[in-house]
């Protein structure tokens, strides 16, 4: 029943653009949604025991991927979405089985060098990335020679994305494949004594996971029409932690709960910019202090889910 | 007589300087309830480990319906027909029996993320004849781990079961049991035997347990194997006497 309110709430959310009216609603509502896909990418993998901090870099290489396919390659925009996503999915099913291999604190330095490296990619090949000066003349998205020009448009294009990869974490969450994920990661041991390959396994989320930061990143692209290296560094891995850990990782419903409370944060903040950090510290401290399943488990029991 | 279904075959494993396992070489008969015995610390544990994929062997190999299977990863042991108990209770514990069970059966038909390429699928035997079997047929929703110990020890039974295995390693699976508990388990583990066709190896503190189920025994002593043979034969061993039983040892 609280549940079906969240979801209400959400909704109506949803909806309150369009009330508004206001296109600087829109740019934050249309900026929730492009982080949707990216913290649920992440959260997956925070669900099978492993904190990546490779999914800025992923999120990136979705960005830059579909960009230049339709830039260079002429590409229609909606395949090089779904191509340039693919991307950074190819990249984790090639490092993956060596980062895989490597569990807690070193798996996160791992992930962490990994997204400084492809950042520092970004910014020094510059004559494919367009580095620090940026990648400009990024088209407009079109789908069915619909041209995307207004952020309301984009809004409903994120909301789409956003929605489509929400139901394909919870089919995931909720299908045998979400059991063997748990299992794997409750008890190793066990779950491989039973034939279960957890490389190939923990492989397969993360590819899922940075299919899904490589939307978010192509959407992304094609909304802002410029890119460059700087969202794409470390303040986004912050960004991402706390919007799980505000959300609550136990369920797919808490990091979007997550992203709709923390995206506008920096513009209510504005003013206070030097305080965002300390103010996100003081926010992770308070949860994991008093609501360590995130806001989500006021929703929630935890077992069971949403 | 028929070809073994296990084959342990000179092997050791060191851990540094210590010899954990030193040259032990025994068979499993299709159909056979083998137990290994000896005091702590005797290698017991590591043999498993050993023969199950979690440890490399030092040195020497083990093969399984004549393939060798020397240092695969437990996974692969696992697919190839051998299942495992463990000394601590490993369950899903937040779970009921039933999504328990439904795991072990999944993690077996889905190793991997590619089975359903594959034209055959891995068959696993069916949950609610499982949970009959095992007497855990009227807990099946119960969450595991609010069961009683020697029924999550069932439980875990009911997990190796369910991949479908020619072969279970029990390891000390009467450990922590009360009295009637541990006649239940070694009636269980005879079933397991004469009524599903799965070969038993069994390493048990229990004695009377272990003499009375086994077909044969092993027995271990500083990772050495100092005895091999039905129960009687063990039970008469000099060597076997002195160095495990004491001669004040009274068997049941
Ligand atoms: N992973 C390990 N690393 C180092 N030593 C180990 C390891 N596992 C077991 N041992 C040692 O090997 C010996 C045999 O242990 P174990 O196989 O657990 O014996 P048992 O099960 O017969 O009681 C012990 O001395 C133990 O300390
Ligand atoms: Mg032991």
């Amino acid at each position: 029943m609280k549940v079906r309110a969240v979801y209400a709430l959400i909704l109506l959310l949803a909806a309150l653009p369009w009330f508004i009216g206001s296109r600087y609603i829109f740019h934050i509502a249309t900026m929730i949604t492009i982080m949707i896909p990216l913290v649920l990418g992440m959260h997956l993998m925070v669900r099978i025991g492993q904190l990546s901090l490779a999914h800025p870099a992923f999120w990136g290489l979705g960005a830059y991927a579909s960009a230049l396919l339709t830039m260079r390659l002429g590409m229609p925009p909606l395949l090089s979405l779904l191509v340039g996503a693919a991307v950074p999915s190819l990249v984790a099913l090639a490092v993956g089985p060596i980062f895989l291999r490597i569990k807690g604190v070193f798996f996160v330095l791992l992930t962490f060098a990994f997204g400084e490296i492809v950042d520092l990619i970004f910014q020094e090949w510059t004559g494919l990335f367009g580095g620090n000066s940026g990648l400009y003349g990024i088209p407009k998205f079109s789908i069915l020679g619909l041209r995307l020009t207004q952020i309301p448009h984009y809004y409903v294009l994120g909301l789409i994305a956003a929605i489509l990869v929400y139901l394909l974490m919870r089919a995931i969450e909720r299908s045998d494949v979400g059991a063997i994920l748990e299992s794997l990661n409750e008890d190793e041991m066990l779950s491989r004594s039973m034939g279960a390959n957890a490389l190939a396994w923990r492989v397969a989320a993360f590819v899922v996971s940075a299919f899904a930061a490589g939307i978010s990143g192509g959407i992304y692209a094609f909304y802002i029409g410029f890119l460059s290296p700087d969202p794409f560094g470390f303040q986004t891995i912050v960004d991402l932690i706390v919007m799980v850990t505000v959300g609550g990782a136990g369920s797919v419903l808490g990091p979007v709960l997550g992203a709709i409370v923390t995206v506008p944060l920096p513009e209510l903040l504005r003013d206070a910019r030097e305080y965002q950090l300390m103010i996100y510290g003081v926010c992770l401290i308070g949860f994991m202090k008093f609501a360590k399943q995130g806001l989500i488990s006021f929703i929630v029991d935890k077992r069971r889910g949403a | 007589m028929t070809a073994p279904l296990l084959v342990v075959d000179s092997l050791t494993r060191r851990f540094g300087g210590l010899v954990a396992a030193s040259d032990v070489s025994f068979t499993v008969a299709p159909g056979e309830i083998f137990g290994i015995i000896g005091p702590n610390g005797a290698g017991k544990t590591t043999l498993f480990n050993v023969i199950a994929g979690h440890y490399r062997p030092t040195a020497g190999r083990v093969s399984f319906e004549g393939k060798d299977i020397s240092g695969h990863a437990a996974d692969e042991v696992g697919r190839r027909g051998i299942a495992r108990t463990f000394q601590a209770v490993h369950i899903f514990k937040n779970e009921t029996v039933r999504a328990n069970l439904h795991r072990a059966a999944v993690l077996a038909r889905r190793h991997n993320p590619l089975t359903w390429l594959s034209r055959r699928p891995h068959a696993t035997p069916d949950l609610e004849g499982t949970a009959a079997f095992l007497g855990l047929d009227m807990l099946l929703d119960n969450v595991a781990g609010s069961l009683a110990y020697g029924l999550q020890k069932t439980v875990g039974v009911g997990l190796a079961m369910m991949v479908g295995p020619k072969l279970m390693l029990m390891d000390e699976p009467a450990a922590g049991l009360n009295p009637s508990e541990k006649i239940a388990a070694a009636a269980l583990i005879r079933r397991l035997r004469d009524e599903r066709g799965i070969s038993v190896l069994l390493v048990e503190h229990d004695m009377p347990l272990v003499m009375g189920i086994c077909d044969r025994i092993l027995v271990l002593n500083q990772g050495m194997p100092i005895a091999l043979g039905t129960p009687a034969d063990v039970k008469s061993d000099k060597s076997v006497i002195d160095a495990y039983l004491g001669e004040d040892y009274e068997f049941a």
